[in-house]
């Protein structure tokens, strides 16, 4: 047995031993606060959902932003019940997006030419701010990490990239109880690009979605995720939306019925693209309401920085 | 129905071990207090099923693992839940093995991490660990293997000895 590693895991675990956990009543007292937080604001998604189906998608967001009832009381009833988030309202449409006009009518479009000036940084203002109402007081943490989720091992525009930052930003529905645990979490970049070439990224990222409609979820045997690119809303100069699809699975990785959804858009503006990718909660799906809005926060961001 | 005494037994028998595994596992203490906490979370949340599991202990350092390779989608919720009943006791800062070793295990796959924390932390044999992971033994020399080879080109000092993989058998 290796002598000098043993003591360096012994030394780990005598450092470790000091600090404390809770008191074992205590952390049931949590877990089973969290489960009726959860049970409480799946409902109330499931119900949002439900309303926007029916009326379009301003109803939608007016019954997130409803405020929750009393905790259900049946929460230690279901204690093994799968996150209770509802499904996503991601558009149904199959048709791919495709690459928007310019927004100035008649002008070039800004990935045949360079802005004016092309950042060689990227400043906190770059990134948008939630509202109060979504904000979970945790903050932002910029740390390194992927800003695309996997996509068949495509890297669109990698090879482009001027300067990059990225952040990992959890957030909360409107309404949402003060204690819940958050509904969603963002991973957003905001990537500089070399002058010029900031429309073939975008051009690459569609392709690279449309290269890989499906694909095997790493680390869960079986598993397999699809991806789709979705028409919607444009924002910037041009934006790319897709969705992917993987089955819901419990805490062991068995599937357990239902659907996880996550959208993820690419919004560019002159050399600079933002990517928000929802990357969902304990297995919650995304927000369409909450995603287009941040959508346009992240959009109006950039062009306020860059202006 | 679940047995709140049962799992308080399973907490406090169960917890310092666990919380050693997270720390070599995810490498930040802070860090560790909090999936270790999420993971007992989830326990206590399906104790009625799983305190009949065979092996209850390995479900928890599963979901400690998993929990480590997704962490930022997961444990802010736990942490914004921790942070509303005041911050943690106050501890001394880690010795200085403990720091270099966690830097040293930051930098190797997870997959490495937990396998030389099972085998450091609580003498695993590699059939255990190997049954545990869900892979076969071979796999499981390998990773050790790996691993402390990175450790040592990472802490200079460890003896070439150490690396063979039989001693670990």
């Amino acid at each position: 047995m290796s002598r000098e590693l043993s003591r360096l895991y012994r030394a780990l675990a005598a450092d470790t031993d000091a600090r404390a956990l809770p008191a074992p009543g205590l952390l049931r007292q949590r877990a089973d606060r969290r489960v009726r937080n959860r049970v409480t604001l799946g409902a109330l998604a499931t119900a949002a959902l439900v309303a926007g189906t029916a009326v379009g998608a301003q109803v939608l967001l007016g019954g997130a932003e409803t405020p929750p009832g009393p905790p259900a009381g049946t929460a230690t009833a279901a204690p093994s019940a799968p996150p209770t988030s509802g499904p996503p309202a991601p558009s149904p449409s199959s048709s791919p997006s495709t690459t928007a006009p310019s927004r100035t009518a008649g002008g070039p479009t800004a990935s045949a030419r360079p802005t004016a000036a092309t950042p060689t940084s990227i400043p906190d203002r770059a990134f948008f701010a939630l509202p109060a109402a979504n904000d979970t007081g945790t903050g932002n943490e910029f740390v390194p990490g992927p800003v695309l989720p996997e996509l068949c091992g495509a890297r669109p525009g990698e090879a482009r990239v001027a300067v990059r930052r990225a952040r990992t930003l959890p957030f909360k529905l409107a309404g949402a109880a003060a204690d819940a645990v958050p509904d969603g979490s963002y991973r957003q970049s905001v990537t500089v690009y070399r002058p010029g070439r900031a429309g073939d990224v975008l051009r690459e990222l569609r392709q690279a979605v449309r290269n890989c409609p499906r694909q095997a979820v790493p680390d869960a045997p079986g598993v397999t995720a699809t991806q789709r690119l979705l028409d919607g809303a444009r924002y910037g100069e041009e934006s790319v939306l897709f969705e992917i699809r993987t089955p819901y699975r419990d805490v062991n990785g068995e599937p357990v019925g239902g659907e996880e959804v996550h959208l993820v858009r690419a919004v560019r503006v002159g050399d600079v693209v933002t990517v928000l990718w929802e990357q969902g909660w304990e297995g919650s799906s995304t927000d369409r309401a909450q995603f287009e809005a941040d959508s346009r926060r992240a959009a109006e961001a950039i062009e306020r920085w860059l202006s | 129905m679940r047995d709140a005494n049962s799992f308080d037994d399973f907490y406090r028998s169960t917890s310092a071990r666990t919380l050693r595994y997270g720390r070599a596992v995810a490498g930040d203490s802070g860090e560790a207090q909090d999936l270790v906490q999420e993971a007992y979370a989830r326990a206590w949340r399906q104790w009625g099923r799983l305190a009949a599991h065979p092996a209850p202990e390995a479900w928890l350092r599963l979901v400690i693992s998993r929990l480590a390779s997704d962490r930022w989608r997961r444990l802010r919720g736990w942490r914004l839940a921790a942070s509303r009943t005041g911050p943690p006791d106050d501890v001394g800062p880690p010795g200085e093995d403990t720091v270099l070793l966690v830097g040293a295990l930051r930098q190797l796959p997870a997959r490495h991490r937990q396998a030389l924390a099972l085998h450091y932390l609580f003498d695993m044999p590699v059939e255990e660990i190997a049954r545990e992971a869900g892979v076969p033994t071979g796999t499981v020399k390998s990773w050790l293997s790996r691993g402390r080879a990175r450790l040592a080109e990472l802490l200079p000092g460890l003896a070439a000895e150490e690396l063979e993989v039989d001693d670990v058998a």
